[in-house]
Formats: structure tokens, sequence, C-alpha cells
């Protein structure tokens, strides 16, 4: 399968997943892959009509659907987040990240969830 | 029928629009942001000399040129000397332009446009005009032609009593797919007033009314059917009341403006309703709304109090007719609102 493919597939099935597990026409209107210069790569999932709320309830959930496609995507799951509208209940997307070592490093300084009012931390996990 | 259509404003676009479709009485587009801005999103920003070879261009086809300076809020700064000084020398530029109508929201330049120029002036949807007294207001303050908010699109009542109080001509947005009684339209025009007009420039994270506007169907898909559109199909409806309508839609490509030019021209679509609004557009690869399902709803707006909890009708139309993009393997498929989580 071409990468694109691999992308359209992918989003397709998590909005599925999504939709049976909130039951509601949830909408993610694109997913990209993406390689930014200072290193770090990965994928975005913009998302309609998820909210905070929803991460709250079924996190565990949410962060198992983003970590299977992370893996479908052959992206390593070390760094998932959602992207948040602040001070709203909605959430912009979905966000599976490979940190390069400088954003490693910005990120792994702080503790608790919200490291910025716009960023939600699903998993994080810490490097040796 | 007058048919309006929106244009983003380059000539290339114009060309297009007007080359492709004989039912275009006039154009609207917006001008310069430098003055006064718009309280939509806009693509592109025409200065002077693109407004003068357009309009030139408008006219040899026979259309009306209108210009759309909608601000919704001007923070104040028309009321300076300076601020004053270059709001009427780029209006005195228009009009030596010729251009037919300008469109404004702010009350105060419907006042200066009438005393000072002969340009046609139009009182735009952001005035929110859904009474017959604020028509009356309008009137009396120098207004040519008012856009009737759309909030009142289906309560012929208030529509009827507008026709019956002011003299003015009256234009109908036809296209608007707002939520009914949106709680986010003074805020987020105000907002869009001010991020597309004569700065200081915003860097904003999001838009957050467009979120929540977006939010709020997915979760509810009956508030797609309460939004005030009016079909191709209903325009005969509202033949009593006017016959200049307007299509919304300036960020739109040429051929998104035909196809809806095409349907309210021949008052007929077959083919899904979110192909034709305007607003949430992004809705349309999402929800799938059978135009001619609709058939016959108009007679239930007509005589709707408009109180939903105890009506339901929308939200049973919604129910029965309104299908959801879903995507099986790598195929994309319709499925009924309920298998996916429809209310
Ligand atoms: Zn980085
Ligand atoms: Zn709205």
């Amino acid at each position: 399968m071409t990468i694109t493919e691999t992308l359209s597939k992918n989003r397709g099935e998590l909005e599925v997943k999504l939709r049976n597990l909130l039951a509601k026409p949830v909408f993610l209107i694109e997913m990209d892959a993406f390689a930014l210069p200072c290193g770090c790569k990965g994928a975005t999932i913009n998302t309609r009509g998820l909210q905070y709320d929803d991460l709250e309830i079924f996190e565990d959930h949410i962060v198992k659907y983003l970590k299977d496609t992370s893996e479908n995507l052959e992206i390593e799951p070390s760094f998932l987040f959602a992207r948040l509208v602040p001070g709203t209940a909605e959430i912009a997307s979905l966000n599976s990240r490979v940190l390069c070592n400088r954003c490693y490093m910005d990120f792994a300084r702080g503790s608790g969830k919200k490291p910025r009012p716009d960023i939600y931390i699903l998993n994080f996990i810490r490097r040796e | 029928m007058k048919l309006y259509a929106p244009h983003v404003g380059h000539l290339e676009g114009l060309e297009e629009l007007l080359n492709g479709s004989k039912d275009i009485y006039g154009i609207y587009m917006a001008g310069t942001p430098d003055y006064v801005g718009t309280g939509r999103t806009n693509l592109s920003a025409p200065g002077l000399e693109d407004i003068a070879e357009q309009t030139e261009y408008a006219h040899e086809k026979g259309v009306k040129m209108e210009i759309v300076l909608n601000s919704s809020c001007m923070g104040g700064i028309h009321l300076t000397p300076e601020g004053y000084n270059r709001i009427s020398w780029y209006f005195k530029q228009l009009n030596n332009i010729g251009i037919d109508s300008i469109t404004v929201a702010e009350p105060y330049f419907v006042e200066m446009l009438a005393k000072e120029y002969d340009m046609e002036v139009v009182v735009s949807v952001l005035s929110f005009v859904d009474s017959p007294q604020k028509a009356e207001f309008y009137e009396e303050l120098g207004a040519d032609t008012i856009v009737i908010d759309p909030a009142v699109n289906r309560d012929f009542d208030k529509l009827e009593a507008i026709r019956d109080t002011v003299s003015t001509g009256l234009k109908l947005l036809v296209n608007e797919g707002c939520l009914y009684q949106c709680p986010f339209r003074y805020a987020h025009f105000n907002f869009f007033s001010h991020a597309n007009g004569p700065g200081p420039k915003l860097s904003v994270l999001d838009d957050y009314y467009y979120y929540k506007c977006l939010s709020l169907r997915i979760s509810d898909p009956q508030q797609l059917i309460k939004s005030p559109w009016i079909r191709p199909e209903d325009l005969k409806e509202y033949k009593h009341i006017t016959d200049i309508f307007k299509i919304g839609g300036r960020t739109h490509f040429p051929n998104w403006i035909l196809n809806n030019v095409q349907a309210y021209a021949n008052e007929s679509y077959d083919g899904n309703l979110m192909d034709l609004l305007d607003c949430p557009k992004d809705l349309k690869d999402l929800f799938y709304i059978p135009n001619k399902e609709l058939d016959g709803a108009i007679s239930q707006w007509k005589q709707c109090t408009k109180v939903c909890n105890k009506c339901g009708y929308c939200n049973r139309l919604a129910e029965k007719i309104i299908k959801v993009y879903s995507t099986e393997g790598c195929e994309n498929v319709l499925k009924p609102l309920k298998e996916n989580g429809g209310k």
C-alpha cells in the first residue's frame, strides 16, 4: 500500500471506531503525516465534533485507538496528544509525534497532562 | 427574479462566472480591508484598479456590481477624524468607479452613504434586520435595499410585516446554513470584522466559534434542518415578499457558485442540500441531505411556532432523511443517521 492509501484507510477506520464509541458522527476531517525541520515527525488527525468530555470519559479507549492507528502508520506511539481549543470543550486534533531531542527535552522538563493551554498529553513515554 | 452571486474578487473568476451563466443579475464582492473590513472571510482583496476593471467587465455583460463592506464592528475608528477621512475617501473612489451598490452593516455608514453619494445603499444581513421596526429605522436612515436577517426566513408573518412597512427593496439570503438562533452570530462576525479589517492584525489560536458551530451540528444533526436556508424549490413561496435573492459564498470556487446559480435559477436541485449551503462547508463530506426529500417541509415551517421541544418536526425529519458518510475499507458509503450516533 502507498503511504496515502495507508493514511486513507486508517483515517476511515479510526473515524468508525470513534463514532461507535461516542455514538455521534465524529468527523476526522484530515489525517496528515508530517516531518518538521527540527527533526520531529508523526501524524496529525484534525477532528471536528470531538470534545474534551469525550476524552475524559473515554480516554483509555481513545488512547488505545490512537496507538493502533499510529502503529499502523509505522509511527512509534511514544508521544500522543490532543490539541485543544483553549478554554473550550473543543478538540482540534489528535496527534502522534516522534519527538526530536530538543522537543523531547521541552516536554520532558514539564509534568502534568497540560504543559500548554492547547496541549493535552495522552501518552508520553520517557526515555531512559 | 434577480439573483445576486458572490465572487472572490479577481477578473478571471468573474469571467468564469459571467460566461458560465446568464442568470446572474448582480455580482457582489469585498473591497480591500484597509478601510472597512467585512464580516466574513475573504480570499482576495481587490484594490481600486481591480474593482474598476471588474466593474467595467460586469457592466459590459449587463450585470450589476456590488461592493460589500459589511464590517459589524469598526472598533469606533470611523468616528475619529482620521478614520472618517480615510473611509469617506474610499467611498468616493468607489462612487467614481461607478459601482452600482454598496453593502454596509454599520448604521452610520448607511446614513453617510445615503447623504453624500449616489450608489444604492444596501443594509447587510449583518445588520440583523428581523422586524418591521428595524427595517423602518434603516429606511429612514437612507437605505435603498435591506437584506433581511435569515433568522426570519421561515417566519412569514415577520417577512410580510417588513414588506408592508417599508418601500425599500428587500433581499433574501437563500443558502446560509448558520445555526437557527445562533448564539455566536454577533461575536463571530465581530471577530471576523477585526480579523479581516483594517488592523491591528490578530494572531489567534483558533476560530472558536467555527469549531463550536460544527460541533453542535455533529452532535445534534437536526440543527442542519433548522437552519433558515431556503431551498431552490421553495423560492416560489417567497415571491410575494420579493424577487431579489442573494446566494452566499464569497470563499467558494466559481464552479460551486455556478452550481448554486443554476439550482436557484431553475428553482430545483437534485442532490445533497449541503452542496448548496455556504456556512458549514466542512460538513458536506459528512452529511448527505437529499434535497428532493425536503419537498413539502416548507408548509410545516410556514405555520411552525418555533418551539422545538413541543414540535419536534425538524428532529423527525432529520432522523428520517439525513445520511452520514462512513468509511468501509477504503470505500465511502452512506449510512442512516441512527447507525452513526444520531439522537
Ligand atoms: Zn522537534
Ligand atoms: Zn453560526
